[in-house]
């Protein structure tokens, strides 16, 4: 075998592979992670916004439209899908799981349906090249991986800092004295669980133009970032900052010292080990 | 009402003679044939170009008076991509339906699940899909390439003209695994190098770091079987990283169903070997595309599927008239040995190993098309059955 190739491009990929899987991994951190919802239709979600993109550059209109648009239809359809179905199967996880990935097969097949199912691409906005390291890096990867920094940034602040971010907290810590208080819990809930569809319809958005965009291409995404939100070492959306990295980092790292079978593997096994090690924990602090 | 001999034998003979006219209700009626294909669940771009040939086919040998004076009726049925589904499916038109011969699926998955319930129904399986090889039973036909046919000549030429040092990269189950062992055969023969070997999971979005070690190994050929949108994901990144600037791609279990899918301009100067090129200038295939768009629209992706379920339907007409009779086992004797004019010229289906041997070009992506390089002639398939 030849030279490894260096390591300040390998931490540059798996940095970018860390940020896209958070990217991802973030809406499901609101929806699954901070309201319970098993929500298998996440990666449909993702579909969609990658489409979105499509059908607005198709339209004419540009990347950069498509980009904004993705987030709010997505957030919109999510907004629909809360009120029409989650809230009223939300205290049943099994027929929520059931049920939105019903959802997901449906979505899938609208696209099919109206977009065909052959495969789509969306062109980068800019296609300039940075140097880094000798090598000549895609500057798109940099921005998606700004954009992955900055909506995880925005979340946290929308969580953590804001009086919007108190309330869904406090209603998601304990929902009938959030209701005795006054809180409208039914509001914020369907108001989280648009907000974490507009994440998944930003992440589609884009990464779209660096990947093949298929009816299916929501599968990959999914397993990947339910791990990163089920091993996240800590409750919240900063547990998933670190789960993301978790999943994401083992896998780029062994998929670049090894092969990606072994790279999934590893995962895989990982993560059973972890959950059964801190199983008992888990239960613990969902409710 | 007492059992007697009299009643007895008069409600067999009225039994009897509704059989028989049943029976012969059937000869009269179309000479059907069933096709299992994937309609949904992820490779229905390959089901619909299969529709495309065998509807073009059904049509042709019906405007030139049916076989042996019969209709042909296509009975289509979506296996949603799903093995047990395509058994249901395949059970259900050997029993129901009694058609003489099924076409299809797309996957081997489905082909080797079905594969027992077709030999216990005595049914003929008409497979055009490219595969891996090593199916072999006297009720399955193989109407596509396996991988002798696609590398046997690929690889001296991509070692001639562009090195001989070789990265074998695909997705890991048995189809690119073979693909890679007959390669590895032929570059050893070629005096060339396997310079690293690596297979993936399907569903993999970042190829980042494969990208790097195949840049890394200082390959002059990346050998590419990773099928799908996967397969357009990868090189998608690698054109973006810089990687296909520095070797060149051979992009094996190509189709015309790919192009465009990469983006203008990208994906350019990948070579493949196919048993058809929907851009040729020779008369066969040109025909043979302007029929598939006077019925599917003047856009119609016109990939080698088209062309191999289209060969498979026509191969079962003319088997029929070969016999004289319209059977299940007369499909079979029909079409051992059998020789038929395809739209790329002469196809010999094997006496024994039930493949065809059939002429291949070799092609390159230029532009927005699949263009034809050099055409090989026929090419015999080591089908690895007796």
């Amino acid at each position: 075998m030849a030279a490894d190739p260096s390591w300040p491009l390998l931490l540059l990929d798996a940095a970018s592979h860390v940020l896209t899987l958070l990217l991802v991994a973030l809406g499901l951190a609101v929806t699954f992670g901070l309201m319970g919802v098993i929500n298998l239709a996440h990666g449909g979600l993702v579909v969609l916004g990658a489409y979105t993109v499509f059908a607005v550059e198709r339209a004419g209109l540009g990347f950069w439209a498509g980009l904004l648009a993705a987030p709010l239809l997505v957030g919109l359809v999510g907004l629909v899908l809360q009120i029409l179905i989650v809230r009223r199967i939300q205290h049943r996880p099994l027929d929520t799981l059931v049920a939105t990935w019903g959802v997901g097969l449906a979505i899938e097949q609208t696209i099919v349906l109206v977009f065909g199912a052959a495969s789509h691409t969306v062109a980068p906005p800019f296609t300039t090249t940075v140097a880094i390291a000798g090598s000549s890096y895609p500057a798109y990867r940099l921005f998606v991986m700004a954009v992955a920094l900055a909506a995880t940034g925005f979340t946290l602040w929308l969580l953590l800092r804001t009086r919007l971010g108190l309330m869904v907290r406090g209603t998601v810590a304990d929902r009938r004295l959030a209701a005795a208080t006054g809180l409208p819990i039914r509001r914020l809930d369907a108001g989280t669980f648009a907000y974490g569809s507009g994440l998944a319809g930003l992440a589609g958005a884009v990464t779209a133009p660096l990947m093949s965009i298929d009816p299916q291409m929501g599968t990959g995404f999914l397993l990947p970032a339910f791990l990163a939100v089920l091993v996240a070492p800590f409750a919240g959306p900063l547990g998933t900052v670190a789960g993301a990295g978790l999943v994401g980092g083992t896998e780029s790292f062994v998929s670049a010292v090894a092969s990606p079978v072994a790279a999934q593997l590893v995962v895989l096994a990982g993560a059973v080990v972890l959950l059964r090690l801190a199983a008992g924990r888990r239960v613990g602090r969902e409710r | 009402m007492p059992l007697t001999r009299r009643r007895t034998i008069a409600t067999l003979a009225a039994g009897s003679a509704a059989l028989a006219s049943g029976r012969s209700l059937a000869r009269n009626g179309p000479v059907k044939v069933g096709a299992v294909l994937e309609f949904s669940g992820g490779l229905e771009l390959f089901g619909q170009q299969a529709r495309l040939g065998l509807e073009l086919a059904a049509a042709e040998i019906n405007a030139a008076g049916g076989i042996l004076g019969r209709p042909v009726e296509l009975l289509f049925e979506d296996n949603k991509t799903d093995p047990k589904t395509a058994v249901e499916k395949a059970s259900r038109l050997i029993a129901r339906d009694e058609v003489v011969a099924i076409c299809g699926p797309i996957t081997s998955s489905a082909r080797d699940a079905m594969a027992p319930t077709m030999a216990r129904g005595r049914t003929p399986l008409l497979y055009a899909t490219n595969y891996e090889g090593g199916a072999c039973d006297r009720y399955l036909f193989v109407f596509n390439t396996v991988p002798n046919q696609e590398l046997a000549r690929l690889l001296p030429y991509l070692a001639r003209t562009r090195g001989s040092r070789f990265y074998c990269f695909g997705a890991d189950y048995v189809w690119p695994q073979k693909m890679f062992a007959q390669a590895e055969k032929l570059v050893a023969g070629l005096g060339g190098t396997i310079v690293g070997k690596e297979l993936t999971p399907f569903g993999v979005k970042e190829f980042a770091p494969v990208v790097r070690r195949i840049e890394a190994s200082g390959a002059d050929v990346l050998l590419f079987a990773l099928p799908g949108a996967d397969g357009i994901t990868f090189i998608r990144q690698a054109e973006d990283l810089g990687l296909l600037k520095k070797l060149t791609v051979g992009f094996l279990g190509f189709s015309e169903a790919y192009l465009g899918a990469f983006g203008p301009g990208k994906g350019q100067d990948m070579y493949v070997a196919v048993p058809f090129v929907a851009s040729a200038e020779a008369t066969g295939p040109k025909e043979f595309v302007a029929r598939i768009r006077a019925r599917a629209g003047q856009d119609a992706v016109v990939s080698h599927y088209v062309m191999t379920h289209w060969l498979a339907l026509t191969a079962l007409a003319r088997a029929l008239e070969k016999v004289g009779r319209i059977d299940r086992e007369a499909v079979v004797e029909g079409l051992e040995g059998l020789t038929l004019e395809a739209p790329t010229g002469p196809v010999t289906i094997g006496a024994k190993d039930h493949h065809v041997t059939l002429a291949m070009f070799l092609a390159k992506t230029q532009g927005d098309r699949l263009v034809t390089v050099e055409a090989l002639g026929p090419i015999a398939p080591e089908s690895g059955c007796g």
